[in-house]
C-alpha cells in the first residue's frame, strides 16, 4: 500500500539502520511485531540477520522465468520430458534449480485430452521453489473455494475456455507435492527459437488458468 | 446454526464454498518489505526445525474465524509465528510487550 | 549385506482400488477439506511415506510416518449442480488413517 520513500528526516534523535531491507514508512503493527520478533531471535541468539537477509535473496531468485525453461526444455527433449516427470526435483537440480523446502516438485502433465489446473484449498501451496512467490489471487478466497467445483466457470474469468470434449483436473494440493502444470505446446510454433517458446510460457499456464497462445 | 461447526470446521477449510458471482478478483501485487521478511524468517525458522511449515499453518487456523477473517495473509503468518514461539517457550510475552513498544518507538509510532 | 528390518506396516491400499474417506472430525488441525468426507475415491497413486501432517502440526519433526495416496473423484460426485464433463476429476492427496476400504466401510 505505501510505497518506499526515501523523505524522513532524522530530527527524532534516534540513530537507525539504513540497512536496504528496513522500510522507511511509518510501520503498522504487523511489521512492528515482525521487526521484534526478528530482533529478539537475533538477541537470543536464534537465528542470524544474515539468514533472513539470504533467504529474501533466494526468495528473489525464484521466478516464473525458471518453470518456462523446464517447460520449453521438456517440449524439445523427449528424455528430459520423462526425466522431469519421473523426478522433478531431480530435473530441477539439472537445470541448477535447487528445492530449498523439503517438497516434491511434481509435474502435470496436459495432453489434447486433458488439462489440469493447480489449487490449494487449504491455503496456498505453490512451487515457490521454481515459480516464486504466488499471485494475491491465487491466495484468495474466491479461487480457493470456487476452482474445486465449478474450473470452467473461474478458467473463464482468466479468458480461458477449455473445449467440452476435454476431461479437466483439478489438483487439490494438501501435502508436499508442489505441482506445476506442463501445458501443450502451441500449433504452429514449430520453428520457434527457445526464447521465442519460453515467452509463450506464462506463470499463468503452469499454474493452469491460462493455456499457452501465440 | 450452532457454535460447533467453528470448532469442526477450520477456518481455511473453504473449498466448494461461494457462489458463481465471487468472481475472482484477478489482481497481485509486490509483496511489502515485511511480507517478504516475514516469509525469509518464517523460512529460517522451518530450516532450523523450529517451526515447521505444518505448525505455522495450524497457527494460522487456531486464531478463530474472526482473526482469521480480518488477519492479511503474511499478518496471519506473523501472529502465528509469534505464538507459537510463545508455546514453545522461546520468547515471553512480556518480551514481545517490551520490544514491540521499543520497536514502535523507534518509528514514533503509537501502538 | 544386512537385512533391513522394516518397521512398519505395508500400504492398506494398492493403486486401481477404490477406498472411502472416513467421515470424522478431528479438533485442532487437518488436512482433508470438508468436501471430500464420506466421498469414494480412487487410489491413483501411491506416494510413499510422511511423517502424519496432523501430528507435524503439533511440532513432532520425526517418526509416526504414515502411507498416502493420490486420488481422484468425479466432480459430478462431489456437487450435484456440476457443469462440466462427466470425467471431470479433482485429485488430492489423502493420508492413510482417513481411508476406509470400501467393503468395511462404516
Amino acid at each position: 500500500m505505501n510505497e518506499h520513500h526515501h523523505g524522513h528526516d532524522h530530527t527524532d534523535g534516534h540513530e537507525h539502520d539504513h540497512t536496504p531491507i528496513v522500510n522507511e514508512e511509518k510501520p503498522g503493527y504487523y511489521e512492528i511485531l515482525e521487526i521484534s520478533i526478528r530482533e529478539l531471535l537475533i538477541e537470543k541468539g536464534i537465528i542470524k540477520a544474515d539468514e533472513v537477509r539470504k533467504q529474501i535473496e533466494v526468495l528473489d531468485s525464484r521466478s516464473p522465468v525458471l518453470g518456462s525453461k523446464l517447460v520449453v526444455k521438456a517440449w524439445l527433449d523427449p528424455d528430459f520430458r520423462v526425466r522431469l516427470i519421473h523426478n522433478g526435483n531431480a530435473a530441477a537440480e539439472e537445470m541448477g534449480i535447487s528445492i530449498y523446502d523439503n517438497t516434491e516438485f511434481t509435474i502435470l502433465e496436459d495432453t489434447p485430452e486433458v488439462h489440469h489446473v493447480i489449487v490449494c484449498t487449504l491455503c496456498s501451496c505453490y512451487p515457490r521453489p521454481i515459480l516464486g512467490l504466488p499471485p494475491d489471487w491465487y491466495k484468495s478466497k474466491e479461487y480457493r473455494a470456487r476452482t474445486v467445483k465449478e474450473p470452467r466457470a473461474v478458467l473463464a474469468e482468466f479468458g480461458t475456455v477449455i473445449s467440452d470434449d476435454v476431461q479437466i483436473v483439478v489438483q487439490d494440493s494438501t501435502a508436499s507435492q508442489r505441482y506445476m502444470v506442463l501445458p501443450l505446446r502451441p500449433q504452429g510454433t514449430e520453428n520457434f527459437t527457445e526464447a521465442e517458446l519460453e515467452s509463450l510460457v506464462t506463470r499463468d499456464t503452469m499454474i493452469g488458468v491460462t493455456i499457452p497462445r501465440i | 446454526m450452532s457454535s460447533e461447526r467453528l470448532v469442526k470446521k477450520l477456518p481455511n477449510d473453504i473449498g466448494g464454498t461461494g457462489c458463481s458471482t465471487d468472481k475472482v478478483h484477478i489482481f497481485e501485487r509486490e509483496l511489502y518489505p515485511w511480507e517478504k521478511r516475514c516469509h525469509a524468517l518464517l523460512d529460517v525458522l522451518d530450516y532450523h526445525k523450529i517451526i515447521n511449515t505444518e505448525e505455522k499453518r495450524r497457527g494460522t487456523e487456531n486464531i478463530g474465524s474472526e482473526m482469521a477473517s480480518q488477519l492479511s495473509y503474511y499478518e496471519k503468518w506473523i501472529v502465528s509465528a509469534s505464538n507459537l514461539l510463545l508455546q514453545k517457550g522461546i520468547l515471553t510475552p512480556d518480551a514481545i510487550a517490551v520490544k514491540t513498544k521499543e520497536v514502535a518507538a523507534r518509528f514514533n509510532v503509537t501502538l | 549385506m544386512t537385512m533391513k528390518i522394516v518397521d512398519h506396516k505395508p500400504a492398506l491400499f494398492k493403486e486401481g482400488e477404490k477406498a472411502k474417506i472416513a467421515e470424522k472430525f478431528p479438533i485442532g488441525h487437518y488436512r482433508v477439506p470438508m468436501y471430500v468426507r464420506g466421498k469414494t475415491v480412487l487410489i491413483v497413486k501411491n506416494l510413499g511415506r510422511h511423517i502424519n501432517p496432523e501430528l507435524e502440526a503439533f511440532g513432532k519433526n520425526a517418526g509416526d510416518e504414515e502411507w498416502y495416496y493420490q486420488v481422484t473423484i468425479p466432480q459430478k460426485e462431489l456437487w450435484p449442480d456440476y457443469e462440466g464433463k462427466d470425467d471431470d476429476l479433482l485429485e488430492i492427496e489423502v493420508f492413510e488413517p482417513w481411508l476406509d476400504p470400501i467393503n468395511n466401510a462404516l
